[in-house]
């Protein structure tokens, strides 16, 4: 099987099941290209993390297909050892919740993990490790458990730890979900460098700053589970009537001292008062 | 930021092919073991959809189905005939018609559980080393009887008649009991089940606990599943036995710990609401005309069973 050159990641008509009874996603197709920065985004319980699960080969879809490379990653084909070390060599997740990512005994191991599974030299794992804590500022948390750590300490620590493995492409599932506002800027700038580095990012947010700061290809899943529209940052988040439709922005009233009004509320891009 | 990304993460992958190695990677049988627990959230979610379809069960009230469910099983421990439980498992079979149940995928189960605790677990009993009687299937020729202690070791081994209608009636019980079990579980949601317990005087705080226990066990299920992908997610190869083993003893710490977070949290959440250490839950309603019918007939049905 090949694809055009460019495409990274191909998702065909698929459709998911959720514990075979409740419809996930349906018919989903799109494709993602090499360095390119892409944002799933929808409101809650729209399937942004079952997609991402189905494009890490960690769930298999009920029907429909996903290439990496032109390669078709299903439960058979990651049952060969080369083609499983090929793929998740390449495509890396970073969970929403960093506790059940985080499953070594201190931050150190859970850095080396990773290129130590890819079977590179123990040197080499240490110098990714170390190089890794440097960048995220981890370095004197390193022999800490990571039940010990804070909410954007582990965020920073799993994300180390996929990062250690040098995956070419990168899925994170609400990176900035819950963190303080330095950590999100912090990650924010983290991501852009990554990008720059070569890295293909997909995040599924439904934190539409995020998406506006990043400026990704904007991919957006409806309450029905389908991929509504796919677009750029500016596209989309201008699109004041998709964003109602699909539940990411809302009317509401608010108050300015004695004078109150309705409009959409959104914090970026558009805050229009309207009466 | 942008200065500080480290070399080896600029470096690209220096091929985009890869070698099929034709060899599978062997998940250990601890690390399977977990992810079976994501499955308790699948049976979760058909049962809650088959209790609510419309059939003649679903739309029966719980405290009825309660006390269906303790007569059945009553009356088909009291039986001793396999005629009668052939009977009685007929009666079952048309209930559960009527309730819509997808009976391929229930009795599935049912003969399966069956097979392991009921007629694997009765058959030796038919061999007449046990029991005398007359061998219907000779398996064994000794040259001699052999005496040991208190029992003697007969000369031809085999299942006697009566051994074998005994493994009959204990299988059919099993199924039966299953079968009236599977029905009233798989009809009605578990929380009514546990509301229903009120009419036998089960005290609200034993109830609460059982709903709470209910609850967290699908949100420790959940979690588990979670652990299972996140490790997938970055499994190149073959764990050893022994890490395989260190990983889950980690996970099981892991996961004690956030059950003991997560239970202090919901005692201080309790206590906000008002809890003083009395639990007060809300009645269920009357009984409605179609459910004193359906508990009459259901009564009139179980006499009946019971008379044959």
């Amino acid at each position: 099987m090949t694809n055009s050159p460019e495409k990274i990641i191909r998702l065909e008509q698929i459709n998911y099941l959720y514990h075979e009874t409740i419809t996930a996603l349906s018919d989903i197709t799109f494709d993602i290209y090499r360095g390119e920065r892409f944002a799933i985004i929808g409101a809650n319980g729209t399937g942004k993390t079952t997609l991402l699960q189905i494009m890490n080969g960690l769930v298999f879809p009920s029907s429909g297909k996903l290439f990496f490379k032109g390669n078709e990653v299903m439960r058979e084909s990651l049952k060969d050892k080369g083609f499983l070390r090929f793929f998740r060599g390449r495509v890396g997740y970073v969970f929403q919740d960093s506790d059940v990512q985080l499953f070594c005994p201190t931050v150190l191991d859970e850095l080396l993990y990773g290129p130590l599974q890819l079977e590179i030299s123990k040197e080499e794992a240490l110098e990714r490790a170390f190089e890794i804590l440097k960048m995220l500022n981890l370095e004197h948390l390193k022999e800490r458990p990571t039940y010990m750590l804070s909410g954007g300490e582990k965020k920073r620590v799993a994300i180390g730890s996929v990062l250690t493995m040098n995956p070419e492409v990168l899925l994170l599932d609400e990176p900035t979900n819950g963190l303080d506002p330095k950590t999100q800027c912090f990650l924010v700038e983290l991501m852009i460098a990554l990008n720059e580095a070569g890295k293909t990012l997909v995040i599924a947010t439904h934190d539409l700053s995020l998406v506006d700061e990043l400026q990704t290809t904007v991919g957006v899943l409806s309450e029905e589970h389908r991929m509504e529209k796919i677009g750029s940052t500016v596209d989309i988040l201008n699109d004041e009537e998709l964003l109602l439709r699909v539940n990411l922005v809302h009317e509401h009233v608010h108050r300015h001292g004695d004078f109150a009004h309705r409009h959409i509320h959104s914090h970026y891009l558009f805050h229009r008062h309207e009466s | 930021m942008r200065e500080r990304i480290p070399s080896f993460l600029l470096q690209l992958p220096t091929s985009d092919t890869f070698r099929l190695e034709g060899k599978s990677l062997k998940i250990p049988f601890l690390e399977k073991g977990l992810n079976h627990l994501g499955s308790l959230i699948r049976t979760a979610y058909s049962q809650w959809e088959w209790s609510s379809q419309e059939g003649l069960f679903q739309k029966t009230d719980a405290r009825i189905k309660v006390l269906f469910l303790i007569l059945f099983l009553v009356i088909v421990s009291l039986k001793k005939e396999v005629g009668s439980e052939l009977f009685i498992g007929a009666a079952l079979l048309f209930l559960m018609v009527l309730s819509r149940l997808p009976l391929l995928q229930l009795y599935k189960k049912i003969f399966f559980l069956s097979l392991i605790f009921g007629f694997l677990v009765a058959l030796p009993s038919a061999l007449n080393l046990f029991n005398d009687g007359e061998i219907l299937f000779p398996l064994l020729q000794l040259p001699r009887a052999y005496p040991f202690w208190i029992y003697t070791v007969p000369e031809r081994i085999g299942l006697t008649g009566d051994g074998l209608q005994g493994v009959a009636l204990l299988t059919l019980r099993v199924i039966n009991s299953l079968s009236v079990t599977f029905l009233v579980v798989y009809t009605t949601p578990f929380p009514e089940i546990i509301r229903a317990l009120k009419v036998f005087r089960v005290p609200d705080s034993l109830l609460i606990t059982l709903f709470l226990s209910y609850k967290y066990l699908f949100i420790f299920a959940k979690t588990v599943e979670e652990i299972h992908l996140a490790k997938k997610s970055r499994l190149l190869r073959e764990i050893p036995p022994r890490g395989a083993r260190r990983w889950v003893a980690g996970r099981i710490a892991f996961l004690v710990k956030r059950t003991q977070r997560k239970s202090e949290e919901v005692f201080n959440a309790m206590l906000s609401r008002g809890f003083s250490n009395s639990v007060k839950m809300y009645e269920p309603g009357r009984l409605e005309l179609r459910d004193w019918i359906t508990g009459g007939s259901l009564l009139l049905m179980g006499s009946f069973l019971l008379w044959i």
